[in-house]
Protein backbone atom coordinates (compact mmCIF):
# COMPACT_ATOMS: atom_id res chain seq x y z
CA UNK A 1 0.00 0.00 0.00
CA UNK A 2 1.18 3.15 -0.73
CA UNK A 3 2.95 5.44 1.86
CA UNK A 4 1.14 9.02 2.19
CA UNK A 5 1.60 11.95 4.03
CA UNK A 6 -1.11 13.34 5.15
CA UNK A 7 -1.74 17.15 6.74
CA UNK A 8 -4.26 18.12 9.18
CA UNK A 9 -5.09 21.56 10.01
CA UNK A 10 -7.99 22.16 12.86
CA UNK A 11 -8.72 25.43 12.27
CA UNK A 12 -9.72 24.94 8.64
CA UNK A 13 -12.31 21.74 9.44
CA UNK A 14 -15.38 24.16 9.15
CA UNK A 15 -15.90 27.19 6.77
CA UNK A 16 -17.27 30.45 8.44
CA UNK A 17 -19.44 32.43 6.52
CA UNK A 18 -16.26 35.03 4.89
CA UNK A 19 -14.92 31.39 3.55
CA UNK A 20 -11.47 33.02 4.83
CA UNK A 21 -10.62 29.24 6.35
CA UNK A 22 -10.86 27.98 2.58
CA UNK A 23 -8.67 30.66 1.10
CA UNK A 24 -6.01 30.04 4.09
CA UNK A 25 -6.55 26.55 3.03
CA UNK A 26 -5.66 26.96 -0.64
CA UNK A 27 -3.03 29.09 0.34
CA UNK A 28 -1.82 25.94 2.17
CA UNK A 29 -2.14 23.64 -0.62
CA UNK A 30 -0.34 25.84 -2.79
CA UNK A 31 2.54 26.74 -0.95
CA UNK A 32 2.88 22.75 -0.52
CA UNK A 33 2.46 22.45 -4.45
CA UNK A 34 5.43 24.02 -4.48
CA UNK A 35 7.61 21.19 -3.26
CA UNK A 36 5.16 18.05 -3.65
CA UNK A 37 2.96 18.70 -6.62
CA UNK A 38 0.77 15.88 -5.97
CA UNK A 39 -0.87 16.89 -3.06
CA UNK A 40 -4.17 16.40 -3.38
CA UNK A 41 -6.72 18.33 -1.13
CA UNK A 42 -9.24 15.32 0.92
CA UNK A 43 -11.79 17.69 2.75
CA UNK A 44 -11.17 20.98 4.65
CA UNK A 45 -8.46 21.26 6.85
CA UNK A 46 -7.03 17.65 5.49
CA UNK A 47 -4.91 17.28 2.90
CA UNK A 48 -2.52 14.13 1.66
CA UNK A 49 0.52 13.40 -1.23
CA UNK A 50 2.45 10.42 -1.51
CA UNK A 51 5.31 10.06 0.66
CA UNK A 52 7.70 8.32 -1.54
CA UNK A 53 9.25 10.24 -4.14
CA UNK A 54 9.57 13.65 -1.73
CA UNK A 55 10.95 11.45 0.86
CA UNK A 56 13.62 10.48 -1.84
CA UNK A 57 14.42 13.68 -2.76
CA UNK A 58 14.73 15.78 0.77
CA UNK A 59 16.60 13.07 2.49
CA UNK A 60 14.15 11.18 4.32
CA UNK A 61 10.34 11.20 5.80
CA UNK A 62 11.87 13.63 8.95
CA UNK A 63 13.31 15.99 6.51
CA UNK A 64 9.97 16.20 4.59
CA UNK A 65 8.09 16.79 8.00
CA UNK A 66 10.86 19.16 9.09
CA UNK A 67 10.14 21.15 5.64
CA UNK A 68 6.87 21.24 5.81
CA UNK A 69 6.59 22.97 9.16
CA UNK A 70 9.17 24.92 7.94
CA UNK A 71 7.40 26.61 5.03
CA UNK A 72 3.53 26.31 6.91
CA UNK A 73 4.24 27.16 10.37
CA UNK A 74 3.95 31.34 9.72
CA UNK A 75 0.64 30.28 7.52
CA UNK A 76 -1.03 28.13 10.20
CA UNK A 77 0.29 30.38 12.94
CA UNK A 78 -1.29 33.40 11.30
CA UNK A 79 -4.67 31.87 11.09
CA UNK A 80 -4.62 30.13 14.63
CA UNK A 81 -4.46 26.89 13.61
CA UNK A 82 -2.74 23.85 14.91
CA UNK A 83 -0.86 22.19 12.14
CA UNK A 84 -0.74 18.07 12.43
CA UNK A 85 1.37 15.87 9.88
CA UNK A 86 1.73 12.14 9.57
CA UNK A 87 2.96 9.51 7.55
CA UNK A 88 1.35 6.03 7.32
CA UNK A 89 0.71 3.63 4.55
CA UNK A 90 -3.11 4.11 3.18
CA UNK A 91 -5.78 6.98 3.11
CA UNK A 92 -7.30 5.62 6.82
CA UNK A 93 -4.01 5.11 9.01
CA UNK A 94 -2.47 8.30 7.45
CA UNK A 95 -4.65 10.66 8.74
CA UNK A 96 -5.26 8.36 12.08
CA UNK A 97 -0.84 8.80 12.08
CA UNK A 98 -1.15 12.41 11.77
CA UNK A 99 -4.23 13.01 14.37
CA UNK A 100 -1.52 11.77 16.74
CA UNK A 101 1.56 13.60 15.21
CA UNK A 102 3.57 10.17 14.28
CA UNK A 103 5.50 8.87 11.91
CA UNK A 104 4.31 4.69 11.13
CA UNK A 105 7.68 2.93 10.39
CA UNK A 106 6.99 1.14 7.08
CA UNK A 107 5.10 -1.91 7.58
CA UNK A 108 3.71 -1.35 11.03
CA UNK A 109 0.64 0.65 10.20
CA UNK A 110 -1.25 -2.35 11.18
CA UNK A 111 -0.09 -2.54 15.19
CA UNK A 112 -0.96 1.33 14.85
CA UNK A 113 -4.48 0.55 13.87
CA UNK A 114 -4.94 -2.13 16.24
CA UNK A 115 -5.06 -0.21 19.62
CA UNK A 116 -7.00 2.46 18.14
CA UNK A 117 -10.82 2.17 19.40
CA UNK A 118 -13.74 1.20 17.28
CA UNK A 119 -15.71 4.60 17.35
CA UNK A 120 -11.96 6.26 14.81
CA UNK A 121 -14.50 4.32 12.27
CA UNK A 122 -17.16 6.94 12.18
CA UNK A 123 -19.75 4.53 11.76
CA UNK A 124 -21.89 4.99 15.03
CA UNK A 125 -24.08 1.99 14.20
CA UNK A 126 -21.09 -1.07 13.93
CA UNK A 127 -19.42 0.78 16.93
CA UNK A 128 -22.26 0.89 18.83
CA UNK A 129 -23.31 -2.69 18.45
CA UNK A 130 -19.43 -3.66 18.79
CA UNK A 131 -19.00 -1.74 21.91
CA UNK A 132 -22.03 -3.81 23.04
CA UNK A 133 -20.46 -7.09 21.79
CA UNK A 134 -17.26 -6.53 24.08
CA UNK A 135 -15.27 -5.22 20.25
CA UNK A 136 -13.64 -2.11 21.44
CA UNK A 137 -10.95 -1.81 19.47
CA UNK A 138 -10.10 -1.60 15.54
CA UNK A 139 -7.79 -5.26 16.33
CA UNK A 140 -10.33 -6.97 17.73
CA UNK A 141 -12.55 -5.86 14.76
CA UNK A 142 -10.36 -7.22 12.28
CA UNK A 143 -10.21 -10.46 14.14
CA UNK A 144 -13.44 -11.19 13.59
CA UNK A 145 -13.72 -13.93 10.27
CA UNK A 146 -14.73 -11.61 7.13
CA UNK A 147 -18.17 -13.53 6.26
CA UNK A 148 -19.27 -13.20 9.70
CA UNK A 149 -18.65 -9.61 9.16
CA UNK A 150 -20.79 -9.15 6.05
CA UNK A 151 -23.39 -11.61 7.15
CA UNK A 152 -24.08 -9.10 10.64
CA UNK A 153 -23.04 -5.46 8.80
CA UNK A 154 -23.69 -5.79 5.54
CA UNK A 155 -21.27 -4.56 2.76
CA UNK A 156 -20.32 -1.37 4.51
CA UNK A 157 -19.14 -3.02 7.33
CA UNK A 158 -17.41 -5.64 5.50
CA UNK A 159 -15.85 -2.46 3.58
CA UNK A 160 -14.50 -1.03 7.54
CA UNK A 161 -13.33 -4.95 7.89
CA UNK A 162 -10.98 -4.91 4.93
CA UNK A 163 -9.81 -1.32 5.58
CA UNK A 164 -8.76 -2.32 9.29
CA UNK A 165 -7.06 -5.70 8.11
CA UNK A 166 -5.20 -3.29 5.56
CA UNK A 167 -6.62 -4.82 2.40
CA UNK A 168 -7.68 -1.71 1.49
CA UNK A 169 -6.08 1.86 2.26
CA UNK A 170 -9.39 4.12 1.72
CA UNK A 171 -12.34 4.06 3.87
CA UNK A 172 -15.16 4.85 2.51
CA UNK A 173 -16.98 8.62 3.54
CA UNK A 174 -13.31 9.77 4.66
CA UNK A 175 -13.16 12.16 1.40
CA UNK A 176 -15.68 15.53 0.98
CA UNK A 177 -16.21 15.91 -2.75
CA UNK A 178 -17.36 19.28 -2.31
CA UNK A 179 -14.05 20.75 -1.43
CA UNK A 180 -13.13 20.11 -5.24
CA UNK A 181 -15.49 22.23 -6.41
CA UNK A 182 -15.20 24.98 -3.36
CA UNK A 183 -11.23 25.30 -4.59
CA UNK A 184 -12.12 25.74 -7.85
CA UNK A 185 -14.75 28.44 -7.07
CA UNK A 186 -11.71 30.97 -5.54
CA UNK A 187 -9.67 30.35 -8.25
CA UNK A 188 -12.27 31.41 -11.21
CA UNK A 189 -14.25 34.01 -8.32
CA UNK A 190 -13.38 37.40 -10.50
CA UNK A 191 -15.10 40.29 -8.57
CA UNK A 192 -16.48 42.78 -11.04
CA UNK A 193 -13.61 43.97 -12.94
CA UNK A 194 -13.34 48.08 -12.15
CA UNK A 195 -13.89 49.52 -15.76
CA UNK A 196 -16.82 47.60 -17.59
CA UNK A 197 -15.83 48.09 -21.44
CA UNK A 198 -18.46 49.49 -23.86
CA UNK A 199 -21.13 47.09 -23.79
CA UNK A 200 -20.60 46.47 -20.23
CA UNK A 201 -19.01 43.10 -20.87
CA UNK A 202 -15.19 42.37 -19.70
CA UNK A 203 -12.35 42.74 -22.01
CA UNK A 204 -10.10 39.88 -22.67
CA UNK A 205 -7.14 42.79 -20.79
CA UNK A 206 -9.58 43.37 -18.01
CA UNK A 207 -10.05 39.54 -17.13
CA UNK A 208 -6.18 38.80 -17.50
CA UNK A 209 -5.30 41.82 -15.03
CA UNK A 210 -7.66 40.55 -12.42
CA UNK A 211 -6.74 37.05 -12.52
CA UNK A 212 -3.07 38.67 -11.72
CA UNK A 213 -4.94 40.65 -9.13
CA UNK A 214 -6.36 37.77 -7.40
CA UNK A 215 -2.65 35.68 -7.75
CA UNK A 216 -1.34 38.63 -6.04
CA UNK A 217 -3.53 38.90 -3.19
CA UNK A 218 -3.70 34.76 -2.49
CA UNK A 219 0.26 35.25 -2.46
CA UNK A 220 0.25 38.43 -0.02
CA UNK A 221 -2.67 38.99 1.08
CA UNK A 222 -5.47 40.41 -0.08
CA UNK A 223 -5.01 44.09 1.38
CA UNK A 224 -1.80 44.41 -0.42
CA UNK A 225 -3.30 44.60 -4.11
CA UNK A 226 -5.14 48.03 -4.19
CA UNK A 227 -7.06 49.98 -6.57
CA UNK A 228 -8.06 53.74 -6.62
CA UNK A 229 -11.58 54.92 -5.54
CA UNK A 230 -12.46 58.38 -6.64
CA UNK A 231 -13.34 61.02 -3.19
CA UNK A 232 -14.03 64.16 -2.32
CA UNK A 233 -12.41 66.63 0.41
CA UNK A 234 -10.10 69.26 0.36
CA UNK A 235 -6.67 67.75 0.86
CA UNK A 236 -5.08 65.56 -2.23
CA UNK A 237 -5.32 62.67 0.40
CA UNK A 238 -9.15 62.80 0.40
CA UNK A 239 -9.28 63.28 -3.06
CA UNK A 240 -8.81 59.79 -3.74
CA UNK A 241 -8.34 56.38 -1.65
CA UNK A 242 -6.49 53.39 -2.03
CA UNK A 243 -9.31 50.48 -1.44
CA UNK A 244 -8.31 46.83 -1.62
CA UNK A 245 -8.41 45.45 -5.24
CA UNK A 246 -12.00 43.49 -5.56
CA UNK A 247 -13.66 45.37 -2.51
CA UNK A 248 -17.62 45.63 -2.80
CA UNK A 249 -17.87 48.66 -0.64
CA UNK A 250 -20.16 51.03 -2.35
CA UNK A 251 -19.22 54.90 -3.89
CA UNK A 252 -18.27 57.08 -1.24
CA UNK A 253 -19.10 59.74 -3.22
CA UNK A 254 -22.52 61.36 -3.16
CA UNK A 255 -23.33 63.84 -6.07
CA UNK A 256 -23.41 67.21 -3.18
CA UNK A 257 -19.66 66.38 -2.48
CA UNK A 258 -18.61 66.59 -6.43
CA UNK A 259 -20.38 69.20 -6.98
CA UNK A 260 -19.32 71.08 -3.86
CA UNK A 261 -16.46 73.47 -4.04
CA UNK A 262 -14.37 72.73 -1.38
CA UNK A 263 -12.80 75.96 -0.47
CA UNK A 264 -9.34 76.02 0.25
CA UNK A 265 -8.50 73.03 -1.93
CA UNK A 266 -5.20 73.44 -3.21
CA UNK A 267 -5.18 73.84 -7.13
CA UNK A 268 -3.68 71.41 -9.04
CA UNK A 269 -1.35 70.08 -10.25
CA UNK A 270 -1.64 67.82 -7.06
CA UNK A 271 1.51 65.72 -5.25
CA UNK A 272 2.82 63.00 -6.77
CA UNK A 273 3.39 61.14 -3.68
CA UNK A 274 1.20 61.95 -0.72
CA UNK A 275 2.37 61.00 2.66
CA UNK A 276 -0.30 58.63 4.33
CA UNK A 277 1.69 58.71 7.80
CA UNK A 278 2.72 62.58 7.59
CA UNK A 279 5.81 63.07 9.51
CA UNK A 280 6.68 66.33 11.67
CA UNK A 281 8.91 69.10 10.11
CA UNK A 282 9.86 72.40 11.46
CA UNK A 283 10.02 75.36 9.72
CA UNK A 284 12.38 78.07 10.42
CA UNK A 285 12.93 81.47 9.41
CA UNK A 286 16.34 83.01 9.00
CA UNK A 287 17.33 83.42 12.92
CA UNK A 288 16.56 80.01 13.21
CA UNK A 289 12.73 80.81 14.93
CA UNK A 290 10.12 78.71 14.40
CA UNK A 291 7.86 79.75 12.01
CA UNK A 292 4.31 79.15 12.25
CA UNK A 293 0.67 80.32 11.45
CA UNK A 294 -0.92 83.17 13.27
CA UNK A 295 -4.63 83.43 14.08
CA UNK A 296 -5.02 85.96 11.22
CA UNK A 297 -3.77 83.15 9.11
CA UNK A 298 -0.32 85.18 8.48
CA UNK A 299 2.88 83.21 8.85
CA UNK A 300 5.01 84.67 11.93
CA UNK A 301 8.34 85.04 9.78
CA UNK A 302 9.63 84.63 6.55
CA UNK A 303 10.42 81.06 6.15
CA UNK A 304 14.32 79.68 5.23
CA UNK A 305 14.72 76.18 5.70
CA UNK A 306 12.41 72.72 6.28
CA UNK A 307 13.56 70.50 8.79
CA UNK A 308 12.94 66.74 8.35
CA UNK A 309 14.85 64.37 11.09
CA UNK A 310 18.09 65.29 10.87
CA UNK A 311 17.67 66.81 6.52
CA UNK A 312 17.38 70.47 6.49
CA UNK A 313 16.53 72.16 3.22
CA UNK A 314 16.96 75.57 2.30
CA UNK A 315 13.93 77.15 1.04
CA UNK A 316 14.16 79.84 -1.98
CA UNK A 317 10.22 80.52 -2.34
CA UNK A 318 6.31 79.23 -1.01
CA UNK A 319 3.17 80.03 -1.69
CA UNK A 320 0.28 80.65 1.05
CA UNK A 321 -0.74 79.56 3.62
CA UNK A 322 -3.81 78.79 2.53
CA UNK A 323 -5.70 78.68 5.72
CA UNK A 324 -8.42 76.27 5.68
CA UNK A 325 -11.70 77.19 7.23
CA UNK A 326 -14.31 74.24 8.50
CA UNK A 327 -17.39 74.27 10.61
CA UNK A 328 -16.66 75.40 14.07
CA UNK A 329 -17.88 72.55 15.73
CA UNK A 330 -15.52 70.03 13.57
CA UNK A 331 -12.02 69.00 15.74
CA UNK A 332 -9.81 69.68 12.68
CA UNK A 333 -11.01 73.67 13.07
CA UNK A 334 -7.52 75.23 12.14
CA UNK A 335 -5.78 74.42 9.79
CA UNK A 336 -3.91 75.93 7.01
CA UNK A 337 -1.57 74.69 4.18
CA UNK A 338 1.87 76.01 2.50
CA UNK A 339 3.78 74.99 -0.84
CA UNK A 340 7.60 74.97 -0.64
CA UNK A 341 9.78 75.10 -3.19
CA UNK A 342 13.65 74.15 -2.16
CA UNK A 343 16.99 75.45 -3.95
CA UNK A 344 17.11 72.14 -5.72
CA UNK A 345 14.07 72.42 -7.33
CA UNK A 346 11.65 70.38 -4.97
CA UNK A 347 8.64 71.03 -3.72
CA UNK A 348 6.36 70.08 -1.35
CA UNK A 349 3.41 70.25 0.50
CA UNK A 350 3.29 71.22 4.34
CA UNK A 351 0.19 71.17 6.41
CA UNK A 352 -0.52 73.03 9.83
CA UNK A 353 -2.31 71.44 12.17
CA UNK A 354 -2.59 70.91 15.91
CA UNK A 355 0.34 73.71 16.36
CA UNK A 356 2.69 71.62 14.04
CA UNK A 357 4.10 71.79 10.44
CA UNK A 358 3.30 68.50 9.07
CA UNK A 359 5.08 67.19 5.38
CA UNK A 360 1.94 66.22 3.35
CA UNK A 361 2.99 65.41 -0.12
CA UNK A 362 6.22 66.05 -2.49
CA UNK A 363 5.85 66.95 -5.98
CA UNK A 364 8.21 64.41 -8.06
CA UNK B 1 8.55 16.91 -35.33
CA UNK B 2 4.99 17.14 -34.65
CA UNK B 3 3.38 19.64 -37.47
CA UNK B 4 1.64 22.17 -34.63
CA UNK B 5 4.53 22.03 -32.26
CA UNK B 6 4.84 24.99 -30.06
CA UNK B 7 8.76 24.39 -29.28
CA UNK B 8 10.51 26.88 -31.05
CA UNK B 9 12.87 25.52 -34.04
CA UNK B 10 16.48 27.19 -34.85
CA UNK B 11 15.12 29.27 -38.21
CA UNK B 12 17.72 27.70 -39.99
CA UNK B 13 16.15 24.64 -40.09
CA UNK B 14 12.85 25.89 -41.26
CA UNK B 15 12.38 25.68 -44.91
CA UNK B 16 12.93 28.81 -46.80
CA UNK B 17 9.72 31.04 -47.90
CA UNK B 18 9.39 31.15 -51.90
CA UNK B 19 10.89 34.85 -53.30
CA UNK B 20 7.87 35.34 -55.11
CA UNK B 21 5.47 34.36 -51.96
CA UNK B 22 8.32 36.56 -49.36
CA UNK B 23 7.13 40.16 -50.84
CA UNK B 24 3.51 39.07 -50.03
CA UNK B 25 3.40 37.64 -46.30
CA UNK B 26 2.92 39.46 -43.71
CA UNK B 27 4.80 39.17 -40.28
CA UNK B 28 2.12 37.32 -37.99
CA UNK B 29 2.79 40.48 -35.23
CA UNK B 30 1.09 43.60 -36.37
CA UNK B 31 3.65 46.88 -35.40
CA UNK B 32 0.97 47.74 -33.35
CA UNK B 33 1.40 44.49 -30.84
CA UNK B 34 4.82 45.29 -31.06
CA UNK B 35 4.34 48.75 -29.34
CA UNK B 36 2.97 50.42 -27.06
CA UNK B 37 1.80 54.02 -27.60
CA UNK B 38 2.56 56.98 -25.54
CA UNK B 39 1.20 60.39 -25.33
CA UNK B 40 2.01 62.13 -28.99
CA UNK B 41 3.76 65.15 -26.78
CA UNK B 42 6.06 62.87 -25.94
CA UNK B 43 6.82 60.84 -28.26
CA UNK B 44 10.02 62.41 -29.47
CA UNK B 45 11.47 60.80 -26.21
CA UNK B 46 11.81 57.59 -27.44
CA UNK B 47 13.80 56.13 -30.31
CA UNK B 48 10.72 55.23 -31.82
CA UNK B 49 8.52 57.17 -30.42
CA UNK B 50 6.68 54.44 -28.51
CA UNK B 51 7.47 51.84 -26.19
CA UNK B 52 8.75 48.47 -27.88
CA UNK B 53 6.66 45.77 -25.65
CA UNK B 54 9.15 43.47 -23.38
CA UNK B 55 11.34 46.37 -23.14
CA UNK B 56 12.98 47.98 -19.72
CA UNK B 57 13.72 51.71 -19.50
CA UNK B 58 14.71 52.94 -16.22
CA UNK B 59 13.56 56.32 -14.82
CA UNK B 60 16.12 58.12 -12.97
CA UNK B 61 16.51 61.46 -10.86
CA UNK B 62 16.32 62.57 -7.47
CA UNK B 63 13.40 62.99 -5.12
CA UNK B 64 11.60 65.92 -6.42
CA UNK B 65 13.15 65.77 -9.89
CA UNK B 66 10.15 64.66 -11.78
CA UNK B 67 10.68 61.11 -12.18
CA UNK B 68 7.37 59.94 -10.86
CA UNK B 69 5.37 62.63 -12.53
CA UNK B 70 7.39 61.41 -15.51
CA UNK B 71 6.43 57.50 -15.58
CA UNK B 72 2.95 58.36 -15.18
CA UNK B 73 2.55 60.74 -17.87
CA UNK B 74 4.29 57.88 -20.20
CA UNK B 75 1.70 54.93 -18.88
CA UNK B 76 -1.23 57.43 -19.20
CA UNK B 77 -1.93 57.02 -22.69
CA UNK B 78 -1.70 53.27 -22.86
CA UNK B 79 -4.16 53.39 -19.72
CA UNK B 80 -7.02 55.75 -21.73
CA UNK B 81 -6.29 53.24 -24.61
CA UNK B 82 -7.55 50.11 -22.71
CA UNK B 83 -3.93 48.23 -21.07
CA UNK B 84 -3.84 48.05 -18.00
CA UNK B 85 -1.32 49.25 -15.82
CA UNK B 86 0.67 48.26 -12.40
CA UNK B 87 2.05 50.43 -9.95
CA UNK B 88 4.75 48.53 -7.60
CA UNK B 89 6.64 49.96 -4.65
CA UNK B 90 5.58 53.40 -4.48
CA UNK B 91 4.64 53.76 -0.70
CA UNK B 92 2.60 56.84 -0.86
CA UNK B 93 1.20 57.17 -4.57
CA UNK B 94 -0.96 60.60 -5.45
CA UNK B 95 -3.39 59.26 -7.06
CA UNK B 96 -5.19 62.48 -7.57
CA UNK B 97 -1.84 63.79 -9.48
CA UNK B 98 -1.85 60.69 -11.62
CA UNK B 99 -5.37 61.66 -12.63
CA UNK B 100 -4.62 65.16 -13.67
CA UNK B 101 -1.72 63.71 -15.66
CA UNK B 102 -4.81 62.02 -17.46
CA UNK B 103 -4.13 58.11 -16.53
CA UNK B 104 -7.16 56.54 -15.96
CA UNK B 105 -6.92 55.32 -12.19
CA UNK B 106 -9.49 52.88 -13.29
CA UNK B 107 -6.96 50.61 -14.90
CA UNK B 108 -4.52 50.81 -12.87
CA UNK B 109 -3.35 48.13 -9.55
CA UNK B 110 -1.39 49.43 -6.91
CA UNK B 111 0.87 47.20 -4.55
CA UNK B 112 2.28 49.54 -2.40
CA UNK B 113 3.68 48.48 0.27
CA UNK B 114 5.42 44.77 -1.24
CA UNK B 115 8.01 44.72 1.33
CA UNK B 116 10.77 41.80 0.65
CA UNK B 117 8.52 40.47 -2.14
CA UNK B 118 8.74 43.05 -4.28
CA UNK B 119 10.28 41.46 -6.98
CA UNK B 120 7.73 38.56 -7.06
CA UNK B 121 4.92 41.31 -6.87
CA UNK B 122 6.40 42.80 -9.61
CA UNK B 123 7.16 39.73 -11.65
CA UNK B 124 3.58 38.55 -10.75
CA UNK B 125 1.88 41.53 -11.90
CA UNK B 126 3.86 41.65 -15.48
CA UNK B 127 1.84 38.99 -16.10
CA UNK B 128 -1.61 40.50 -15.88
CA UNK B 129 -0.58 44.45 -16.89
CA UNK B 130 0.73 45.98 -19.93
CA UNK B 131 3.00 48.85 -18.54
CA UNK B 132 4.13 48.39 -14.74
CA UNK B 133 6.14 51.28 -13.29
CA UNK B 134 8.07 49.94 -10.20
CA UNK B 135 10.01 51.73 -7.42
CA UNK B 136 12.73 49.29 -6.62
CA UNK B 137 14.41 49.27 -3.23
CA UNK B 138 17.54 50.95 -2.76
CA UNK B 139 19.78 47.40 -2.78
CA UNK B 140 18.21 45.81 -5.95
CA UNK B 141 20.17 42.43 -6.61
CA UNK B 142 21.30 41.21 -9.67
CA UNK B 143 19.40 38.31 -10.28
CA UNK B 144 16.31 40.07 -9.11
CA UNK B 145 16.75 42.65 -11.85
CA UNK B 146 18.07 40.15 -14.41
CA UNK B 147 15.01 38.17 -13.92
CA UNK B 148 12.24 41.13 -14.16
CA UNK B 149 13.50 42.26 -17.57
CA UNK B 150 13.13 38.66 -18.72
CA UNK B 151 9.83 38.61 -17.69
CA UNK B 152 9.06 41.84 -18.83
CA UNK B 153 10.36 40.49 -22.81
CA UNK B 154 8.41 37.30 -21.78
CA UNK B 155 5.54 38.58 -21.20
CA UNK B 156 5.78 41.66 -23.79
CA UNK B 157 5.04 44.04 -21.28
CA UNK B 158 6.71 47.53 -21.08
CA UNK B 159 8.38 47.56 -17.62
CA UNK B 160 8.89 51.23 -16.24
CA UNK B 161 11.79 51.78 -13.02
CA UNK B 162 11.86 54.41 -11.20
CA UNK B 163 15.06 55.07 -9.29
CA UNK B 164 16.88 57.86 -7.40
CA UNK B 165 20.79 56.44 -8.40
CA UNK B 166 21.71 55.04 -11.83
CA UNK B 167 23.85 52.47 -10.27
CA UNK B 168 20.77 51.43 -8.23
CA UNK B 169 19.52 49.48 -10.93
CA UNK B 170 22.41 46.72 -11.50
CA UNK B 171 21.61 46.07 -15.28
CA UNK B 172 22.03 48.33 -18.15
CA UNK B 173 18.24 48.84 -19.65
CA UNK B 174 17.01 49.50 -22.89
CA UNK B 175 16.81 53.05 -22.33
CA UNK B 176 17.43 55.72 -19.32
CA UNK B 177 15.69 58.45 -19.34
CA UNK B 178 17.32 60.97 -16.48
CA UNK B 179 15.91 63.90 -14.94
CA UNK B 180 18.55 66.53 -14.23
CA UNK B 181 17.16 69.65 -13.19
CA UNK B 182 13.88 70.58 -12.65
CA UNK B 183 12.49 74.35 -12.24
CA UNK B 184 8.81 75.40 -10.81
CA UNK B 185 7.06 78.27 -11.94
CA UNK B 186 4.15 80.70 -10.27
CA UNK B 187 5.41 80.82 -6.76
CA UNK B 188 6.97 83.82 -5.07
CA UNK B 189 6.87 84.71 -1.71
CA UNK B 190 4.04 83.27 -0.40
CA UNK B 191 2.13 84.47 -3.20
CA UNK B 192 1.35 82.10 -6.19
CA UNK B 193 0.88 78.54 -6.48
CA UNK B 194 2.72 75.91 -8.36
CA UNK B 195 2.10 76.08 -11.69
CA UNK B 196 4.08 74.42 -14.20
CA UNK B 197 7.31 72.10 -14.07
CA UNK B 198 10.32 72.87 -16.69
CA UNK B 199 12.30 69.98 -16.22
CA UNK B 200 15.83 68.62 -18.53
CA UNK B 201 15.54 64.65 -19.69
CA UNK B 202 18.23 63.25 -20.95
CA UNK B 203 17.35 59.89 -23.57
CA UNK B 204 20.11 57.50 -23.46
CA UNK B 205 19.85 53.81 -24.85
CA UNK B 206 20.98 50.74 -26.70
CA UNK B 207 19.67 50.84 -30.36
CA UNK B 208 18.62 54.04 -32.08
CA UNK B 209 19.43 55.74 -28.86
CA UNK B 210 23.34 55.58 -28.39
CA UNK B 211 23.94 59.08 -28.30
CA UNK B 212 22.88 60.70 -25.53
CA UNK B 213 20.43 63.83 -26.12
CA UNK B 214 18.74 66.07 -23.89
CA UNK B 215 15.38 67.48 -23.99
CA UNK B 216 13.38 69.95 -22.24
CA UNK B 217 9.36 69.32 -21.05
CA UNK B 218 7.01 70.86 -19.10
CA UNK B 219 6.29 68.54 -16.86
CA UNK B 220 3.45 69.51 -16.08
CA UNK B 221 2.19 72.76 -18.04
CA UNK B 222 0.31 75.71 -16.74
CA UNK B 223 -3.05 73.59 -18.21
CA UNK B 224 -2.05 70.49 -15.86
CA UNK B 225 -0.91 68.65 -19.00
CA UNK B 226 2.73 67.59 -20.61
CA UNK B 227 4.23 69.47 -22.97
CA UNK B 228 7.64 69.85 -25.19
CA UNK B 229 9.71 72.80 -24.08
CA UNK B 230 11.26 75.05 -26.52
Amino acid sequence: MERLVALWCPGFSNEGPRGEEVRAFAELLDSVRERCPFVEPVRRGVAVFPARAPSRFFGGEDAVIAMLRNDLGALCENQGTALHVGISEGLFSALCAARRDVIIPPGEFLAFLRPLPITTLRRSELAVLCQRLGLHTLGRFADLPYERVLERFGSDGAHCHQVVNGREGELLGIRDPSIHPRLRSLEEAIPPPAQPTFFGGTSFADERATRAALRLQRRFGSASVQVAREAYGHDPNEQAVLVPFGSQGEERVTVAQRMAPWPGRIPSPSPTVVLSAPPPVCLVDKTGTPVWVSVDGLLTGEPERVVLGDKAKTIVAWAGPWPLATRWWEKRRFRARLQVLSDKGEGALLGFEHGQWWLLGRYD
Amino acid sequence: MFAFSTSPRPLASRPPIPQQLKERAKPVLSASSRTIEIDPALRSLLPNGSFQRGTTTTLFGPEGSGATSLGISLMAHASSTGHWCGVVGARDPGVTAMKELGLDVRRVIFVPHPQAGWADAAAELLDGVDVLLLCPPRNVPHAAARRLMARAKERRSVLLIRTVTPKQWPIVPELTLSLTSASWQGVGHGDGHLTARRVAVTVHGRRGASRPVEQWLWLPTRQGTVREAG
